[in-house]
């Protein structure tokens, strides 16, 4: 199995609920370790102007870049439903690495914390949520009901199977768990 | 309440910030701490989802700069050093200088002002001081609502009614939707809001957003985004309207059956009045949008029915706010959409008449006796009669300044702010900490040191809504009630304002302040109250659930009675009818305050001289990562940084890059912010979100970013704050 987001970018206002949401759930400070981040992008010229959000969680990739890039082994990918977890005990911590992870991440999922030897954390798909029944706290917190989780399978069935958004590269080496509608300049 | 030590129960509640929605919230609370903040947990489509803010409400609860003691003064005032006291000495301090204002100057010299940053049934802070200070022997009060006072008497005039909307769900049955000054992305216009609006645009319907800014609501529903220039939102409709009638596409068999006073707005309109015909070609010189998409939008407006033409209150809070708000309103007239699914009365209020902020129940008020023998304000538009004994709410700095030498009904010597943040949350801002500087004693009460708090001699610590149990509701509507449920004790020394008040009370010996229980007012509000009486059967479990929702058979329409049976049911004005023409306000006698829709250039606009000096016009919308100046907390700062928007064309000949310290500035102050270069803005306007805190260095450069430092305090005939109407520059820091 394999666990995926489902991410309509029309309905994204950038406001930044699911954002809070998932520092408040999972009790992380202010400041750089945003295991859910909002990416803005702005095109064209007064008055014609195009603007789209991006949310970044991490996206679960099927062949998941940062696994083999950590020199620690301390990231997974869980054969149960296919999520990328990191035993941030194991990291050895961004002095003692230079953050391969992150480096080697097309999508920065990977996050560090400002201090001195912060070890790599990053979006666990609300894993402690998913085995009590319910959905990551960003999917239930988004206001225009953006987001979505629940198996691949069933995110491109329910939405259709289009890997691409404005501010997204699809990844062929690492196959991001994620299913768009996306937002462009013609569908307003 | 006890709970084993480590297990977590959940308490449902919600906030009571001066905010559009009241969310249910479910607080894990956890050894007598939340823990965690999850929203609304039933079922779609009844789910009412809560934004960012309150997501964040842990931060406000636990900040490390909550007051959780009373303090006095030791300081300059304003310098903002305190030192630590006991109740008991700063209420006996408060009630010692209360009695010596009192029986020194009487008591017009003791002045009320905020309120607004809790807003529920009990503990309401503005309410529970108003009680006591007139039992006291009474006090100097405002007049107005900063947020909202344009729209309100541009409705009662046309209207005389504030049930002016529709129930959300109702965008749906559109078939055109204008979104005029209206960001509901950022200001909460109740909650899921925006979720019906892109319903209706995935649904097909056609949005189209008129306003200075392509905010975060137009990039994700516009068609078409018509950037205007502030102020000028009146000479577009006047225009469109001028199109409707050259073109016959006005509904005169409406006008004529639920009007009066239309034949007055046409000569306007056409010119017979003054000369002047209203053409898109002269409103393009005012407003900026070209004349071709003015006659395109009002032909579009007209013919596609029905359509709902949703005007806002942050246009109309400017110099001539009101005309906005009622020229909105006579072109939904004009086309019939009054009354009508799918279409919009406008108004700018948007409320409906289950669970509106305006029907709450509250502690008894009491005869104020300094406003004793004052004239009659009942229904009154002449906003001179409602200024004789108060202080318009935007003036109260200069009151204080000058006093009845000044036109003003007080000498003021002292003052209590209770739930609010006035110096940073109106019109300019150094002035109004000149102000502050020279009461002889001023008492704040609030979590925090506010900007306002600094100039106290006296700061009470004010429990969160966390801590408190209370009846709250939506500004505009429900249709759904809410409650607030006690999570956690009281942290520190904290007290409510109600719980203040009556400690005061007693110091002052007043009897009967007082008179319930906590849970015997807030059940006997419910029993009460109207609307709750009819809606909530089981008021236990309304509080236990935190939430009631009203199921709606049919969307509400407002005046939906009176236009399918005009004869059984007149609409609230002296004709009965719609008034487009208004005599109470021809009465005034005002030319700045015309009985049609008008619009008229004002101080401060594009034809200002003054804009050889300052040639930007200033916009200070709603914040979308505070709650005006609450929620001032790292999690949500960082969501969006504080930042000066200007157009690339404003900004490169000023040498301005992205991102780069500039200095926004006018006679009235500067605030030294980062600038946010950005295409979503049009050229010659800049906009500073309001709520930032004021934080002045030494050479009187606000380095916090509070944009009231550059808006003035003046308002409109109708009551309207002037905040958005400033010219300011910008300059390279």
């Amino acid at each position: 199995m394999q666990l995926g987001f489902y991410f309509d970018q029309t309905r994204c206002t950038g406001c930044g609920a699911c954002r809070v949401a998932c520092k408040d759930w999972h009790d992380l400070p202010a400041g750089p370790r945003n295991w859910m981040r909002i990416l803005y992008s702005e095109k064209g010229k007064f008055p014609d102007v195009f603007v789209s959000y991006l949310v970044a969680p991490c996206y679960h990739c099927l062949e998941p870049v940062c696994v083999p890039a950590c020199p620690a082994g301390a990231i997974s990918k869980r054969a149960e439903d296919g999520t990328v977890v990191v035993d941030s005990e194991a990291c050895l911590g961004n002095e003692d690495c230079d953050v391969e992870c992150l480096r080697a991440c097309p999508y920065d999922a990977p996050q560090f914390g400002p201090e001195p030897g912060a070890r790599m954390s990053k979006c666990d798909f609300c894993l402690e949520r998913w085995s009590e029944g319910k959905l990551p706290v960003c999917v239930e917190a988004c206001p225009t009901r953006a987001l979505d989780a629940g198996t691949l399978e069933e995110m491109k069935a329910r939405y259709g199977d289009v890997q691409e958004a404005d501010g997204f590269a699809y990844s062929e080496g690492a196959r991001p768990a994620v299913v768009f509608k996306p937002k462009r300049p013609s569908s307003r | 309440m006890s709970t084993a030590s480590g297990e977590t129960r959940i308490v449902r509640t919600t906030s009571a910030f001066d905010c559009g929605g009241r969310c249910p919230l479910r607080l894990h609370v956890r050894d007598g701490r939340i823990v965690r903040v999850e929203g609304d947990d039933a079922p779609e489509p009844q789910q009412l989802r809560a934004c960012l803010r309150c997501r964040a409400l842990r931060q406000e609860v636990y900040h490390p700069n909550r007051l959780m003691y009373p303090l006095k003064r030791v300081g300059a005032k304003g310098e903002g050093k305190f030192e630590r006291i006991s109740w008991d000495e700063a209420l006996e301090t408060v009630a010692r200088e209360l009695r010596r204002v009192k029986d020194t100057y009487g008591n017009s010299a003791i002045f009320l002002m905020g309120g607004g940053g809790y807003l529920a049934a009990l503990h309401s802070g503005g309410r529970a001081a108003a009680r006591l200070l007139s039992m006291f022997g009474g006090y100097t009060g405002t007049y107005g609502n900063v947020s909202s006072e344009g729209a309100v008497w541009a409705v009662m005039a046309q209207y005389g009614s504030v049930m002016v909307g529709n129930s959300r769900e109702d965008l749906l049955n559109s078939r055109l939707i204008i979104m005029w000054g209206w960001d509901p992305a950022r200001m909460i216009s109740g909650t899921n809001t925006m979720y019906h609006l892109i319903k209706a645009r995935e649904a097909g319907i056609r949005i189209v957003c008129v306003d200075p800014r392509y905010h975060d609501s137009a990039a994700v529903l516009a068609d078409e985004w018509i950037p205007i220039r502030p102020g000028t939102d009146t000479a577009m409709m006047v225009s469109m309207a001028y199109v409707m009638l050259k073109e016959n596409l006005h509904d005169q068999g409406f006008l004529e059956k639920y009007t009066i006073g239309f034949d007055r707005f046409r000569d306007y309109v056409l010119g017979i009045e003054d000369g002047v015909e209203k053409t898109p070609a002269w409103a393009e010189a005012i407003c900026g949008v070209p004349a071709s998409t003015i006659e395109r939008l009002a032909r579009e407006y007209a013919t596609t029915k029905p359509a709902a033409l949703m005007d806002c209150q942050g246009p109309a809070r400017s110099a001539m706010g009101e005309q906005y708000n009622r020229c909105a309103m006579t072109l939904t007239a004009m086309t019939g959409n009054v009354g009508r699914r799918g279409g919009s009365a406008a108004g700018g209020l948007m409320g409906i008449p289950i669970g509106h902020m305006f029907r709450s129940s509250g502690i008894p008020g009491m005869r104020n006796p300094v406003e004793a023998g004052g004239p009659s304000i009942r229904g009154t538009l002449d906003l001179q009669l409602r200024l004789v004994r108060r202080v318009h709410i935007n003036r109260m700095f200069d009151a204080i300044l000058e006093g009845e030498a000044g036109g003003y009904p007080a000498d003021i010597k002292m003052a209590w702010c209770v739930a609010g943040n006035p110096l940073n949350q109106l019109g300019n801002t150094n002035k109004a900490a000149r102000a502050l500087k020279t009461l002889e004693f001023f008492v704040v009460s609030d979590l925090f040191v506010t900007p306002t708090a600094r100039y106290a001699d006296i700061v009470l610590p004010a429990t969160s809504v966390a801590e408190r149990n209370d009846l709250t509701r939506p500004w505009p509507s429900g249709p759904y009630f809410t409650a607030v449920n006690r999570a956690i004790e009281p942290l520190g020394e904290c007290k409510s304002d109600l719980e203040i008040a009556a400690a005061l009370a007693e110091k002052l010996g007043l009897e009967g302040f007082n008179t319930r229980s906590e849970e015997e007012w807030l059940k006997s509000f419910a029993e009460e109250n109207e609307e709750t009486r009819e809606h909530i059967k089981d008021y236990d479990r309304f509080r236990r659930d935190g939430v009631h929702r009203v199921e709606l058979a049919a969307p509400i329409v407002a005046f939906k009675e009176q236009i399918e049976s005009p004869e059984d049911h007149p609409f609230d004005t002296p004709s009965g009818k719609i008034e487009i023409f208004c005599q109470r306000v021809a009465d005034i006698g005002d030319p700045l305050c015309p009985p049609i829709p008008k619009y008229v250039s004002t101080p401060e606009d594009r034809n200002d001289p003054l804009v050889e000096k300052y040639p930007l016009q200033l916009l200070s919308p709603h914040p979308r990562n505070r709650v005006h100046s609450h929620m001032n907390v790292a999690w949500l700062r960082e969501v969006e940084p504080h930042r000066a928007w200007i157009n690339p064309v404003d900004a490169a000949p000023r040498g301005i890059k992205d991102g780069d310290e500039v200095h926004v500035f006018n006679d009235r102050g500067k605030v030294a912010i980062t600038a946010w270069v950005t295409e979503r803005i049009m050229p010659g306007v800049v906009c500073i979100f309001e709520g930032a805190w004021y934080d002045p260095d030494g050479e009187g450069i606000d380095r916090g970013g509070c944009a009231n430092v550059l808006t003035n305090d003046a308002y409109s005939k109708g009551g309207a704050a002037v905040l958005n109407t400033a010219l300011v520059q910008v300059s390279k820091a």
